[in-house]
């Protein structure tokens, strides 16, 4: 990395980003730094994973679960099941994810009583809400952004019932938001990266992925790809691949006894690496969440699941 | 990537909360979303709008030591195995530490590499002036130890035969 001061000094000249240095100048126009990319491709959805983690193998179904389940609970191997084995949300057995559906299921059908154009609403104009939520986070042309399942059952509560309590990272939003996307468990999640707002969205998100920040000078990437710490231990534990993971969330966090989202696993991962965490449905974590969801097309809606 | 991959590594999960010298949010009880503590605001963070988005990352310093080291190895320990302190226990094997991480070297021999305090001291302080592209958070450069403190972890360090 001798030349890396000459980079800087491009970057500064040339007043970009530097998005494959380990330093440059930020969007904003302030010194960064960025943990070397990995080479992922957007077009291979959740089978990016092979080359990068090479894990998919381990979880990418049912079946390949079941031959490595004696890997659950051996720390130097369970991190290849990416916590798959505990989706649970095709198994007949009763968890607390199911119930946080339930609660959903009950929402819904009480707030389509007030409102019958809660529901359409939530289907897009249909009352069949079946594979809508596969194919979030989606632009809406009509509301101009980027919509996650989360924003849209803020988005349905707000114009259509007048509720303003069924903000993003409420219990009631998550709960919502589960029962919707356990409407389409098991269908493959298809983001639309044809879309221009939505890779222009992925790649915004995949920038964010890499930016180091906080005290500790941590980017997510740090932990999650392969040249940072995934696979190795941290104090006990073991990183693990981001390719896969949006499929299960919103999940239900037995540690914890609450339901949590993808952006408020955002939030706590960002307050743990000692960074200011934002709100779920902030811009920059909805940008994530389209990067994070893409690295699972073509992996089945996983909802409910635990961990 | 659940919580306890996550909260593994840095400023801890809730059930290990202990009263540190670092401003700590905790995960669960404040945790989801709303009220964001604003302890780290004055880092640099993912947003496109807040006054942390537009903090700038703070430049590699290359730290010299000034004057003999006068470190207390027991104290080192304790601040290096500490997650709400120096956490180096984290990523690498450490001397006398439980539950070491395997990202960073193993220092448990750390005394037998011959390596100076002073040398130790920059390292410490801020890896990046070696390797640019380094995991390692810049222990002295953002203020997660204190001069003293790695002083203190150095001396550790050293002992650690």
């Amino acid at each position: 990395m001798n030349n890396r001061k000459n980079r800087l000094f491009l970057a500064l000249i040339g007043g970009v980003l530097s998005t494959l240095s380990a330093s440059g100048v930020s969007a904003e126009g302030v010194y960064r730094e960025y943990f070397p990319r990995a080479q992922i491709d957007p077009s291979k959805g959740v089978m990016g994973d092979i080359g990068f983690s090479d894990t998919v193998q381990y979880w990418k179904d049912a079946q390949a679960l079941e031959q490595h389940k004696n890997w659950i609970g051996d720390p130097a191997n369970e991190w290849k099941l990416n916590w798959k084995h505990m989706d649970l949300d095709r198994s007949s057995d009763f968890h607390e994810g199911h119930a946080a559906v339930d609660d959903g299921e009950k929402y819904v059908k009480a707030m389509s009583r007030a409102e019958p154009s809660f529901l359409t609403c939530l289907g897009e104009g249909k009352t069949d809400l079946k594979g809508v939520a596969a194919r979030y986070p989606k632009y809406d042309e009509k509301l101009g952004r980027i919509m996650t399942v989360e924003s849209r059952v803020e988005h349905c509560a707000q114009t259509e019932l007048w509720r303003k309590d069924v903000k993003q990272g409420s219990p009631i939003n998550n709960a919502i938001t589960m029962y919707v996307k356990a409407q389409s468990t098991g269908m493959p999640i298809q983001v639309d990266i044809q879309s221009k707002p939505v890779m222009e969205a992925y790649k915004r998100g995949e920038q964010l992925f890499y930016t180091k920040a906080g005290q500790f000078n941590l980017a997510c990437a740090s932990c999650h790809t392969p040249q940072g710490t995934m696979g190795q231990k941290l104090r006990g534990q073991v990183p693990t691949t981001p390719f896969g993971d949006a499929a299960s969330f919103p999940l239900y966090r037995s540690p914890l006894g609450q339901v949590e989202s993808l952006q408020q696993r955002f939030a706590i991962c960002n307050r743990q690496s000692r960074t200011m965490s934002l709100k779920p449905g902030d811009p920059a974590y909805t940008d994530l969440e389209v990067f994070y969801t893409v690295l699972s097309n073509g992996y089945p809606v996983s909802v409910p699941a635990i961990r | 990537m659940g919580c306890v991959l996550a909260g593994v590594l840095l400023a801890g999960c809730a059930s290990n909360e202990k009263a540190g010298g670092m401003p700590q949010a905790t995960t669960a009880s404040s945790g989801h979303g709303a009220a964001a503590p604003d302890a780290f605001a004055a880092w640099p963070c993912l947003s496109y709008t807040a006054e942390c988005g537009k903090i700038p990352t703070r430049m590699p310093v290359k730290k010299e030591l000034a004057g003999p080291l006068n470190g207390d190895a027991a104290r080192g320990k304790l601040i290096a195995n500490e997650r709400s302190k120096g956490n180096c226990i984290a990523c690498h094997n450490l001397k006398g530490g439980t539950q070491p991480g395997s990202r960073g070297p193993d220092l448990s021999q750390y005394g037998t590499w011959g390596r100076t305090d002073a040398e130790t001291y920059t390292l410490v302080y801020d890896l990046r002036t070696r390797n640019p592209d380094t995991v390692m958070p810049p222990i002295g450069t953002n203020n997660i130890l204190t001069d003293q403190e790695i002083r203190d972890v150095v001396a550790y360090l050293q002992s650690s035969k």
